[in-house]
């Protein structure tokens, strides 16, 4: 519709301030990125620890550790892109419950409390059942650790490109790729070809729902506000094309077709490539989808 | 009390008074705006013409920036301004995400949001606001809207049909106004930007000596 009215009018803005830029750059893509394999190691490890107990034993501490350092990692760059970050406190002394910046601070922290707490029974104390009684708690408690990011892009109500609930199933496939690409590289060989089978599904599939999804809101997106028209056409032929292409082509192209060739052959090695392919792929996807809303002049 | 902006378009002629004069009052730091005049050239040469639109915070009643602050910094007064903490804000720019009219800023000195307050602190002491003041045509009038008696409430009435206010569509609920506006001056996407080749920043000179 804007198009149209450019056209009859030739209206040209003469004088008006820069636009502001990219506020939420790379910083947050790490955030998001980081996060994805936080909780997404929790999610593999629960599956993959109650449908082949005896054979994944060896994956508790490596899976919980790796959370570990992601949840950090993902918490660091969180706290980093604050302008005053030494106020970080004040989320948690003057809380305002309707955003979902606080509540996911605070399920983050509760989330960071269980990890923990499997690393120590584990570790210090060898106590394994207790370990896999806080892991399927952690379960619990990363599904919304992974959901708040997509409940703080529906918040931002000034980008429309970023709908509810498309991007929390963003995120929960984005938790599953990075999960299931993180454990084929952490297991290696150890696992046996019926467990690396399902991992590459779980890779599969996530990379062929995701990338049919970005497919619809590119193609269907622009239907219904001028808007997304608008944020789009940053990757329809504008600044943001190569990148929003290599994303898609690094994170789900590739990875599919490595597994659909792991699976004919019924020969795993490629799934190191598929799975390195999907992690570097994410952080680009993450990224395009990040930055072209915040290109858009909003006055 | 629901105090509410309404700008008349009809009488603004872009002067900037009232740009400065927020500038001024609030300390508002260069390359920083709370309240900016954008110009918008319409029509082709010889039959062209100049819209101006001043642009500030719209003190929503459903306020994006309000519910997405993790620490209130953010938040109402009982007169219905969308006032700001400057000491509480953590500076993670939800705020600016979420205000679908580019509203919010952060401040480059102190490192925190600011945007227009409606002059908060001068209504606290019953007087207008600097823009308002400033303004040589009265094109800004502020006032009570839940007063039926208020300037601001009569505009509104004597000018039905006529008000309307920036994206709608957001659900947003401003309380802040325009008389006379149309697409081209309150949907950015409804004209061209280029980006860096505006009036008066794209300043050429005559080479030295060319004329003598």
């Amino acid at each position: 519709m804007a198009h149209e009215i450019i056209a009859a009018t030739n209206a040209v803005v003469t004088l008006d301030v820069a636009l502001p830029g990219i506020v939420w750059g790379w910083i947050i893509t790490m955030n998001m990125w980081a996060k994805s394999i936080g909780t997404g190691i929790i999610f593999i490890a629960f599956y993959l620890l109650k449908k082949y107990p005896l054979e994944t034993g060896f994956i508790r501490l490596p899976s919980v550790v790796i959370s570990i350092v992601f949840i950090h990692l993902f918490l660091f760059f969180t706290v980093i892109d604050l302008h005053q970050m030494f106020r970080f406190w004040h989320i948690f002394f003057h809380p305002h419950m309707t955003s979902m910046i606080t509540i996911g601070a605070w399920l983050a922290t509760g989330f960071v409390g269980i990890i923990l707490g499997m690393a120590y029974f584990l570790y210090m104390k060898k106590d394994v059942a207790m370990y896999d009684k806080l892991l399927g708690y952690g379960v619990v408690l990363a599904v919304p650790v992974t959901l708040y990011t997509a409940g703080l892009m529906a918040q931002s109500t000034a980008r429309e490109l970023w709908q509810m609930p498309t991007e929390s199933i963003q995120m929960m496939l984005a938790a599953f790729l990075a999960g299931s690409a993180t454990m084929l590289l952490l297991g290696g060989n150890k696992f046996s070809d019926t467990i690396k089978k399902d991992l590459a599904l779980i890779l599969g599939f996530s990379a062929l729902t995701a990338f049919i999804m970005y497919m619809l809101e590119l193609v269907f997106g622009p239907m219904k506000a001028e808007e997304v028209v608008a944020t789009l056409e940053f990757v329809k032929g504008g600044e943001y094309t190569f990148m929003f292409w290599l994303g898609q082509i690094v994170a789900f192209l590739i990875p599919m077709a490595l597994v659909c060739k792991s699976i004919k052959d019924k020969s795993y090695y490629l799934l190191k490539i598929a799975a390195v392919s999907a992690l570097v792929g994410l952080w680009i996807t993450k990224h395009v989808w990040l930055v072209i809303p915040q290109l858009l002049n909003m006055s | 009390m629901q105090l509410g902006f309404l700008v008349d378009l009809r009488l603004c002629m872009g002067c900037k008074g009232c740009e400065i004069a927020c500038k001024v009052e609030n300390e508002v730091p260069l390359s920083t705006w709370r309240l900016r005049v954008k110009y918008v050239d319409v029509g082709s040469f010889p039959e062209t013409k100049r819209t101006f639109t001043p642009l500030r915070c719209n003190h929503c009643a459903n306020a994006p920036c309000e519910r997405i602050c993790p620490v209130s910094a953010l938040h109402y007064i009982e007169n219905g301004i969308v006032n700001i903490d400057k000491d509480r804000c953590i500076g993670c720019a939800g705020c600016i995400m979420a205000c679908p009219y580019g509203a919010i800023y952060i401040d480059p000195l102190t490192q925190t949001a600011d945007k227009c307050t409606y002059c908060a602190h001068r209504v606290a002491s019953a007087m207008m606001p600097s823009c308002v003041v400033a303004c040589p045509v009265e094109a800004n009038i502020f006032g009570d809207l839940d007063d039926p008696m208020s300037n601001i409430s009569k505009y509104i009435q004597e000018n039905q049909g006529n008000v309307q206010v920036r994206k709608p569509e957001k659900g947003t609920d401003p309380h802040h106004f325009y008389v006379g506006g149309g697409n081209v001056t309150l949907n950015p996407l409804a004209s061209f930007r280029a980006e860096g080749h505006s009036l008066f920043n794209n300043l050429t000179h005559l080479p030295v000596g060319g004329h003598h």
